[in-house]
């Protein structure tokens, strides 16, 4: 056979190719055991001489040049399979994942927040909501009859009058320091309950977390730099803070705790009506008469409380104006967190 | 409270700009909420916290400007009334703790009409209306001095007599603003010889109002107990200024100088001339003295303060420091300071004129374990567990109304009702949380979301058989819709079912490492299914009930529900790992479909593998799970046909073909004899 005429030949195989299997199908056709460069080769003995060492050159060259035409188809193909299957795929058809679910915002920020106070080595507890008086005012050097308890206003059970759904989770101060002594560092998120009329600002339940701090010298220096590193944690290192004397019953000295409004840093604008600054939190020393009714010796120990209303803080950090979007539960909300 | 710049510089020079004095009152306690100019004023409004009545005043926030801005107070010594007089004044006052101190000063030829511009001006600053000059001048000194005066018509008082008494039961008063008001023995009153003329120290009676004909008039000052104030107060539903800082408490020492003051006034503005006075009870409280000492102070605030700032600071705020020694000290406490009661009180006082500012922020040491366990990580990551299965977490409130729906699942508890409740959508205390879910599934529907899958853990309430309040952790979950899944190129339409919830379970019963044979779920009716973990029940699985959802107004939808007790099952948790060694070895699954009757229970056929493979299988069988479910054609009514994969396994070996298919068909044969399956 004519060398030149399977040149042709080849050329016209490969031309028409589309797939691997087929350049399997030309290459068992030219290289395989039986395959016509076999054939040709196996001819050369039978040659005149003088022909045979030009010839066998020649079939040498053919099934080099051969090979490489081959690879270069290979790659050819391969690459022609890869562009087939990218016309198949539909990019912007949507993505195949199991949907996740969405904690609730004020989940989100009990979280953060008792995360930050556990890196200063805070224990997170709970406690009951129905409470009685004792633990929920007298406990708390707040007086039954006083001017003090009217920011207090609470909700009493009507089977048993001394209990009641508990107004703030200051509470569980007193039930911590009765059953354990000190060293205590506590943080203690939970739900609580004032009747207000329900409003864009006003919740009859909302949420409270409070945290208190008592050893043998803990100071009001103490208290300040605890709840900076907490107000810098959740609301950015930037911001400004002050404390200002306020009155707690249940601490003395008191202070509220404000920090530079987070939208006008400061200047001034609706959020904190154009005051500049945000009110976060309200803490103080434990006042003694607190360690005396859990049985503390306020001479020997001291310490701190801070409390803070959850919702505040989630609807500052997140821009919700409307506390109601917490309760209503729409999952359009929701998902969003 | 609304206090005026110019009002105040009648007691304090002030070189602040009113901007810098409404910053400096703020930063020692007093917070200016708002400030604004007027009439050629500066206004401000300040909240007074409620252990400072003496800050209800003019004079008392002067005497803070004072001390902030280390200026004197002008202020001279309280004088008392001269008492006696041509007229004998009757004054008889009942019970002295319900009013420690009573005067009276009788003004004659007075002519009543309107007040002169300052006046009007000043008390219209702080958002007081004009009467006529008498009231005016009793509401001008009751806000400069803080202590509440009230003019009487003498000649409408009959017999020209006063008795402080408790009211009768059935006694009755019209006040000034008209209306009448049931009186009982909770109520302080004035009485005339007849019947009662004023709510003592709330409000007085129309009867006696100073009028535009009223020449003479009995001028009280007086101090009333604050606990009977505050409950006449709360018992009749009235505010007013006077109440407020009676309930507060108002500073006896300067009862008889107000008092003076209001007569001067009236004699230059409405030409009257006091005839008598007369005084009932002390004017005086004991000085109270409390000892600080420097080391105290510096432990609370962790700052050195140098004894004469110490020393300055009380001063200027009224009090008399005596140095006992270089750091210890005897506190006198002025009479108007009523709330500084201890050692940390005057603290509390130094640290604020010093300036929360200047005290150092330090992290103090804890030293671990402080306190009791953290307890709230299981509930964290039982919440994790529940969003990565695709639920949403809803927080729902705890009061519901009364007797709204039972629920099947509801606890035996009673409901506890709340004494005072706000409205009749929260009367109870939920024993639930399956009813606020429902409302939430409800809710969302009508905002036509198609798939809603929620759950709150929260507390529930209720009494106990033995009328004991209890509170029990449950977790609570609603399925309700469907969601399109992707099944190959396919969408799949999946409505949640009661199975969708059992899976949820499933999956926390995994995660907390409760094994798969220690749970049970037993269905108790078409509506409700059980939960045990090990025996104990733990929960329940719902189908919400026709009527139910009519109630909610739920159309052609299935909800499904689950509460579970949160504190049951995680006392049942298993946190600890141990690895144990799987079988790398291929198994080899043998795959059998069996028609049973419907009666028989898919969960018993499953159970009877388990123990067939762990008493006869050698070990070998590792694994067998429903692939298949299949009612209707080709299978009788009354049957359901299930395929059953079963894989078996040797960590050790390669098992033969011959050697499974012998064990498995030793298991269908089993299968066959207990259930009656027929093998498909």
């Amino acid at each position: 056979m004519d060398i030149e005429a399977i040149k042709t030949q080849i050329a016209c195989d490969l031309n028409d190719l589309k797939s691997i299997q087929a350049l399997e199908g030309v290459r068992v056709k030219y290289l395989g055991r039986k395959g016509l460069i076999a054939q040709l080769t196996g001819t050369i003995p039978s040659l005149p001489a003088a022909e045979r060492a030009s010839f066998g050159r020649q079939v040498n060259e053919l099934k080099t040049g051969l090979l490489a035409l081959l690879d270069e188809k290979q790659k050819a193909l391969a690459a022609w399979r890869e562009g087939a299957d990218a016309d198949t795929i539909d990019i912007g058809m949507p993505g195949i994942a199991p949907e996740l679910g969405h904690l609730h915002p004020i989940t989100k920020i009990i979280s953060e927040v008792c995360a930050i106070f556990r890196q200063m080595g805070f224990s997170v507890v709970e406690g009951p909501e129905i409470e009685t008086e004792f633990n929920n005012f007298t406990g708390l050097n707040i007086p039954l009859e006083h001017p003090s308890r009217d920011v207090f206003d609470t909700f009493y059970l009507a089977t048993k009058s001394t209990l009641l759904l508990r107004s703030h989770t200051s509470p569980v101060q007193i039930r911590v320091m009765k059953s354990h002594k000190p060293p205590l560092a506590i943080v203690v998120p939970g739900r609580v309950y004032r009747p207000d009329a329900v409003d864009a600002s006003h919740s009859f339940m909302f949420h409270q977390i409070e945290g208190f701090v008592v050893d043998a010298d803990i100071t009001f220096a103490d208290l300040k730099g605890t709840l900076e590193f907490f107000a810098k944690s959740v609301f950015g290192k930037d911001i400004s803070m002050r404390f200002r004397p306020h009155f707690f019953p249940f601490t003395e000295p008191s202070a509220e705790v404000d920090i530079s409004c987070i939208l006008c840093k400061g200047k001034g604008c609706s959020l904190c009506g154009r005051k500049g600054w945000l009110e976060i939190l309200g803490s103080g020393m434990i006042h003694p008469n607190v360690f005396r009714h859990v049985g503390y010796d306020p001479s020997r120990y001291t310490g701190f409380a801070f409390g803070m209303g959850v919702e505040r803080i989630a609807l500052l950090k997140y821009g919700i104006e409307d506390i109601r979007l917490l309760f209503e539960n729409d999952l359009r909300f929701l998902k969003q967190f | 409270m609304k206090i005026t710049y110019n009002w105040l510089k009648d007691f304090v020079a002030i070189t602040l700009s009113p901007r810098a004095l409404a910053e400096k009152l703020t930063m020692a306690g007093l917070e200016v909420v708002s400030f604004e100019e007027s009439r050629g004023d500066f206004v401000f409004e300040i909240e007074i916290t409620s252990n400072r009545p003496d800050w209800l005043s003019i004079v008392g926030v002067a005497r803070e400007v004072a001390a902030l801005t280390n200026k004197k107070l002008k202020l001279p010594e309280p004088q008392p009334l001269r008492r006696g007089g041509g007229h004998t004044l009757g004054i008889e006052v009942q019970e002295k703790k319900d009013c420690p101190l009573y005067t009276a000063q009788l003004i004659e030829g007075i002519k009543v009409g309107s007040s002169p511009e300052w006046l009007r001006q000043r008390l219209e600053l702080i958002g007081c209306r004009s009467i006529n000059n008498i009231v005016d001048i009793a509401n001008y000194i009751l806000f400069e001095w803080g202590e509440p005066l009230h003019a009487f018509d003498f000649d409408a008082l009959q017999a020209g007599a006063i008795t402080v008494r408790r009211a009768q039961k059935g006694e009755k008063i019209v006040t000034i603003d008209g209306v009448e008001r049931q009186l009982n023995d909770d109520v302080l009153v004035i009485a005339d010889a007849g019947a009662p003329v004023a709510i003592a120290g709330i409000m007085g009676g129309r009867e006696t109002e100073v009028g535009p004909a009223t020449s003479r008039i009995l001028l009280e000052a007086a101090v009333f107990n604050p606990v009977v104030v505050r409950r006449g107060r709360r018992m009749l539903g009235l505010e007013s200024e006077s109440a407020y800082r009676f309930e507060r408490g108002v500073d006896i020492a300067i009862v008889q100088e107000a008092s003076l003051r209001a007569a001067r006034l009236i004699g230059q503005v409405a030409g009257g001339t006091v005839s008598a006075a007369k005084i009932s009870g002390a004017a005086k409280v004991p000085t109270r003295r409390i000892a600080l000492d420097g080391i105290h102070l510096r432990r609370a605030l962790a700052v050195q303060i140098p004894s004469g700032t110490i020393k300055g600071i009380l001063e200027s705020l009224g009090f008399k420091a005596k140095a006992l020694s270089q750091k210890k000290y005897t506190v006198s406490i002025p009479s108007f300071r009523q709330d500084v009661k201890i050692e940390v009180d005057l603290i509390e006082e130094i640290a604020r004129i010093f300036g929360y500012g200047r005290i150092p922020n330090t992290i103090p040491r804890i030293r671990p374990p402080a306190g009791p366990q953290d307890d709230t990580a299981l509930n964290r990551s039982l919440k994790e567990i529940l969003i990565g299965l695709g639920l949403n977490e809803v927080i729902t409130y705890s009061l519901v109304e009364k007797g709204w729906v039972r629920t099947p699942g509801q606890s035996a508890d009673k409901e506890i009702a709340i004494a005072n409740p706000l409205s009749k959508d929260q009367t109870v205390l939920r024993t639930t949380l399956l009813t606020s879910l429902a409302q939430c599934v409800a809710y969302n529907l009508r905002q036509k979301q198609p798939y809603i899958a929620i759950f709150e853990i929260a507390h529930t309430y209720g009494l106990d058989a033995a009328q004991k309040v209890q509170e029990h952790y449950k977790l609570g979950i609603a399925l309700c819709g469907g969601r399109m899944l992707w099944v190959g190129k396919d969408r799949v339409y999946d409505e949640a079912g009661l199975l969708h919830i059992k899976g949820t379970i499933e999956v926390l019963f995994e995660r907390l490492g409760i094994e798969k044979d220690a749970c049970r779920f037993v269905m108790k009716n078409v509506h409700e299914a059980e939960v045990y973990v090990r025996g104990t029940l733990v929960g329940t699985l719902v189908r919400l009930r026709k009527e139910m959802c009519e109630r909610l107004d739920i159309k052609n939808k299935e909800v499904v529900e689950a509460e579970i007790d949160v504190e049951t099952l995680l006392s049942s948790a298993n946190l600890k790992r141990r690895f144990k060694p799987f079988a790398r070895m291929p198994g080899i699954t043998r795959d059998t479909t069996i028609v049973v009757k419907d009666a028989v229970r898919t969960g018993a056929i499953l159970d009877e593998i388990a123990r067939w493979g762990a008493n006869s299988s050698k070990g070998l069988l590792q694994d067998a799970e429903i692939s298949k479910y299949y009612k209707g054609e080709q299978i009788p009514d009354d049957a359901k046909s299930l395929t059953i994969s079963c894989t078996y396994c040797s960590p050790q070996r390669t098992l033969t073909d011959e050697e499974v298919n012998s064990l498995h068909t030793q298991l269908v044969d089993e299968l066959k004899k207990f259930f009656n399956a027929a093998i498909r």
